[in-house]
């Protein structure tokens, strides 16, 4: 009992994590209020549904999410969003402006009904002890691997090293050569493509449908601020276990719906006495 | 700063005066022809309109505490839900016999309720200095939890069948009573209120209060150098655009007779911020227009071609922020500042 509880928090953290992560680059390294994250991840299940619909296998239909995704991201960001990288209020009305076009877009397409996406892997996987859903084991995976490959390209590369140069001070990055524009295009970009992959890897576990991005929004948002904006990889994964991984647990005692309920308003609570995060000292 | 005194009468410039005195005009032109309009207008419209009316002063609640402080929120329907429930209670109860009936109480706990509740939330928020944009995203959360509480806590709210609430009598002690049930009854109940509120707002934002919050919205930190609590102020402006917010919602609650829990979510908050923007963020009439237009244009195009106008919508607003950032109001009066301003040069 307590090992599947813990085992399925566990779970439950990395998948928000991963759900997390696109918003944690963003907003983390660049400053946007992406309230179109959610969007995005709606466009990533929706890119995944289509495709396995098609015949496409699930991997490559995943890899198709991201790079869609990481497309309409690079048309908002150069169409709109770059001009308004000094105006955090207004990139936060345009990305909403976006969510609300999408959502709109997505149902004269599809419709407003709800589609499944069929699981690639639907067995339990047994360990003797205790047994787990095969996929979501995948899904947390992924996502350590994701939130891994994100931190080393950060804290090992050259290109990791430019981008916290442009982060730590941006007039003196920019007089040593590097390209302000570009790298914030390139963040922009790639944070969207994390967001199309998590959509796409969370289509099978939830019902693909116009509004699905919605409530992880706002989980996601959680998870960035609670865990402390720029700790990309500490902040996401402490966030998404004290957003994810008490639901969890209130969900034991209480009903789903109102475990989530109790965890905004924890979330809430943090905030206001941590109002930099847990893992952010002033 | 005197010279411009002297000229403006009191004003920081001409020009200002010209477009306040155009607000004036303006305000005048829409409640005249909101009062004649049901003489002419369709039993229908005379029915739907106070509805868009009370959505034109719950845009007016967001647009005191946006446009003026600067902070955008995204719980506006949790409050007007929260508002719209209390008064379905209230009138379930029935009041207390001989001192209130439960239509007052309603509509006095629901203003009082959720302005304690923002109060509550800004208080706790604002005292600890949290950043405007955590702000936005945790009033998100509350209209998430609004809609969730009033699913989830069946026995109370009716659930997913929602509430059926009577339309409420008009007791005026000695005078008799008069029963709203009548639409034309009821719309000449709410105009008079969205004016009401119109005009108390129009004078709060010329008062100290209101200058302090345009303040906080330019520049935070030198309100603050200056001596003066701005979380405090912060915290003022969100319990009043909270109370507003509920009154709104009792007043739709008995309107519109059902209540259900998507009036607290978040879609419904984002159209408030829809109409806000397209009307006008800083100026009042401009949110109240934006709320009685807009809500009427969707409905009316909802029949028509739903799904394309709730896009047209969504672009529009994106139109708004990226290139009009104060709405129709903003663009008008920067147009007729222009005019005058060539008058000015020629005369």
């Amino acid at each position: 009992m307590a090992l599947g509880v813990a085992a399925d928090a566990t779970i439950l953290t990395l998948i928000l994590a991963l759900a997390a992560l696109g918003l944690a680059v963003i907003y983390g390294l660049i400053g946007v209020i992406n309230l179109g994250h959610g969007a995005m991840l709606t466009i990533g299940a929706y890119v995944t549904w289509a495709c396995t619909g098609a015949g496409i296998p699930f991997a490559a239909a995943v890899v198709l999410a991201g790079l869609g995704v990481g497309l309409v991201g690079f048309a908002l960001e150069h169409l709109v969003i770059r001009h308004f990288y000094d105006q955090p209020f207004e990139t936060l009305l345009i990305t909403w402006g976006f969510f609300l076009v999408t959502t709109e877009v997505i149902k004269i397409i599809f419709g407003p009904t709800l589609h499944p996406v069929t699981s690639p892997l639907p067995a339990a996987l047994d360990l003797g002890i205790i047994t787990l859903p095969a996929y979501r084991v995948l899904v947390a995976g992924v996502a350590v691997v994701l939130l891994g490959g994100v931190a080393a390209l950060l804290y090992r590369t050259d290109l990791g090293i430019r981008i916290r140069a442009v982060i730590q001070n941006r007039e003196v990055a920019s007089l040593l050569g590097v390209d302000i524009g570009a790298m914030y295009k390139m963040v922009f970009v790639a944070g969207c493509c994390l967001a199309g992959i998590a959509g796409a890897l969370l289509s099978p576990i939830l019902s693909v449908g116009p509004y699905m991005g919605n409530i992880y929004l706002v989980r996601s948002f959680f998870v960035v601020i609670v865990g402390g904006i720029g700790q990309i990889l500490g902040g996401t994964l402490v966030g998404s276990f004290l957003i994810g991984g008490s639901e969890t647990i209130f969900a034991l005692l209480f009903s789903q719906v109102f475990a989530q309920t109790i965890v905004f308003a924890l979330a809430i609570l943090i905030l206001r006495f941590r109002p930099f995060g847990v893992l952010t000292r002033r | 700063m005197s010279l411009s005194r002297a000229a403006g009468g009191g004003r920081s410039t001409p020009s200002l005066g010209a477009v306040v005195v155009s607000e004036n005009g303006a305000a005048v032109l829409t409640f005249a022809v909101l009062a004649g309009l049901p003489l002419v207008a369709s039993d229908y419209a005379v029915f739907i309109l106070p509805q868009y009316m009370l959505y034109g002063v719950l845009a007016m609640s967001l647009g005191l505490f946006w446009g003026f402080a600067g902070i955008l929120s995204f719980g506006q329907a949790a409050f007007f839900a929260l508002g719209a429930y209390t008064m379905g209670l209230a009138m379930h109860g029935g009041g207390v016999a001989g001192v209130i009936d439960g239509a007052y109480l309603g509509l006095f706990l629901a203003a009082l309720g959720a302005g304690a509740l923002a109060a509550a939330v800004g208080y706790f928020l604002f005292s600890a200095g949290i950043r405007d944009t955590y702000f936005v995203i945790i009033t998100i959360a509350l209209s998430i939890i609004a809609e969730q509480l009033a699913i989830t806590q069946s026995q109370i709210t009716g659930g997913g069948n929602g509430m059926f609430i009577d339309r409420m009598m008009l007791n005026l002690g000695p005078l008799g009573s008069f029963s709203l049930e009548g639409d034309a009854a009821m719309y000449y109940f709410v105009l008079p209120i969205a004016g009401l509120v119109y005009l108390a707002l129009r004078r709060l934002v010329g008062t100290k209060f209101g200058k302090v919050l345009v303040g906080i919205r330019e520049n935070e930190d030198r309100v603050i150098s200056l001596g003066l609590d701005a979380s405090l102020y912060k915290t003022a402006a969100f319990a009043l655009s909270g109370a507003l917010a509920g009154f709104a919602g009792a007043l739709y609650a008995t309107h519109a007779s059902f209540i259900a829990p998507s009036l607290g979510g978040v879609l419904f908050s984002t159209e408030v911020v829809v109409w806000v923007a397209i009307g006008g963020r800083t100026s009042l009439l401009g949110a109240l227009l934006g709320g009685i237009v807009v809500a009427s244009l969707s409905n009316y195009l909802s029949a028509i071609t739903p799904e394309y106008w709730q896009l047209v919508l969504g672009l529009l607003f994106v139109a708004v922020i990226v290139y009009f950032k104060g709405g129709v109001a903003g663009a008008l009066a920067a147009m007729l500042k222009a005019r005058r301003g060539r008058a000015g040069e020629h005369g």
